[in-house]
């Protein structure tokens, strides 16, 4: 693959499947520091992954199976900046979109961020549709442990969403 | 709320874009990178300098010391110069160039990608050059009549200063990737 095939694939998949990326950010890193670090690191493992990918997975499989992996590893790496007075010091590269402040999903992905770095990968998952097999497939986890996972997951959202009662939930 | 009803918010919403790129922001991050890239390349080509420099006159004293030119220490102290002064050249050529690049991004960018480029090159070079200066210098110890044992140490020493300078080489491989990956990111 030459180096402009490589671009124009990477270019492609940035454009289409940019939210599934943001999806990703949002949920595995805590502010805004995080969410730049683990972004650049993202991108830079898709690009890198353009020239290994078959036509066997669909791109959103693939997509994701990379972005998670890349967040799986990135969350268990370092300690993260934690704190929040980092923030107002450097500007961050992701700015949260001014069209986005439903409070529900707000509520939900902070959820998702209370899960374990696994769980919240199948979270993502689940929520995006994808079959226990697929998700199988990405995490390289078997489909009955999916199963469970799924089940517990299930069972705490549905547990916070009835305690918490706040967020128009 | 039942999981249904999860599943529905996150339908109606999590496909919007949750972000926008902040153009400063990426600014700031690609010259800090720039910066890092710089930094590398001058530390490491004023340490070839000195290195060859300072080892080359040190042979050469000792070839003098008593009076009678010894021909592979003078000839690995050649070289070292040669090496030195290929390093000076290449540092005065890569410093007049910096002033060919913009201060945009993408410029900023480039000529990371420059730096590292030339990094690259220069690692490269560095890790082939082992290999006429470890020859000289085993070739020197033989000729002297010393054991075995202490041509084969040096040649040792030669082959791990190889496998490092192959190591520092795919540093600055994957250094130069990233940032190529950042300025396709930069494109888009």
């Amino acid at each position: 693959m030459t180096e402009i095939e490589q671009q124009d694939i990477f270019h492609q998949w940035l454009d289409q499947y940019k939210a599934l990326l943001f999806k990703i950010v949002r949920s595995y890193a805590f502010n805004a520091m995080d969410r730049d670090d683990l972004f650049q690191e993202i991108l830079i493992q898709i690009w890198r992954s353009v020239p290994a990918f078959r036509q066997d997975a669909s791109v959103t499989t693939w997509l994701y199976r990379i972005s998670l992996n890349t967040a799986i590893k990135w969350t268990g790496k370092e300690q993260k900046h934690t704190q929040a007075e980092s923030l107002d010091k450097v500007p961050s590269i992701l700015q949260e979109h001014a069209l986005q402040t439903d409070e529900r999903l707000t509520w939900l992905y902070e959820e998702i961020y209370q899960l374990n770095k696994i769980d919240r990968s199948v979270a993502l998952l689940l929520l995006d549709g994808f079959s226990y097999k697929e998700m199988a497939v990405i995490l390289g986890i078997t489909e009955s442990n999916i199963g469970v996972k799924i089940n517990r997951i299930k069972k705490q959202l549905i547990m916070q969403s009835k305690k918490g009662g706040h967020h128009g939930i | 709320m039942e999981f249904e009803d999860l599943q529905k918010i996150w339908d109606s919403q999590s496909n919007q874009y949750l972000y926008t790129i902040n153009e400063t922001a990426m600014y700031n991050y690609i010259a800090s990178k720039k910066k890092k890239t710089f930094l590398i390349a001058n530390t490491s080509e004023l340490f070839l300098i000195a290195v060859n420099l300072f080892t080359g006159t040190a042979l050469v004293f000792m070839s003098i010391s008593n009076w009678k030119l010894m021909f592979f220490p003078i000839l690995t102290a050649a070289w070292m110069y040669i090496t030195a002064t290929y390093v000076l050249i290449h540092r005065i050529g890569r410093r007049k160039s910096d002033r060919l690049f913009d201060k945009s991004i993408f410029g900023n960018l480039t000529h990371a990608i420059s730096t590292a480029t030339y990094q690259v090159r220069l690692s490269m070079l560095m890790r082939w050059n082992i290999i006429p200066i470890a020859i000289l210098s085993c070739w020197g110890v033989w000729n002297k009549k010393h054991s075995v044992w202490i041509t084969g140490l040096i040649l040792l020493v030669f082959v791990i200063a190889y496998f490092a300078s192959n190591w520092e080489h795919g540093i600055h491989q994957k250094r130069k990737r990233d940032l190529e990956a950042l300025q396709d990111t930069l494109q888009k």
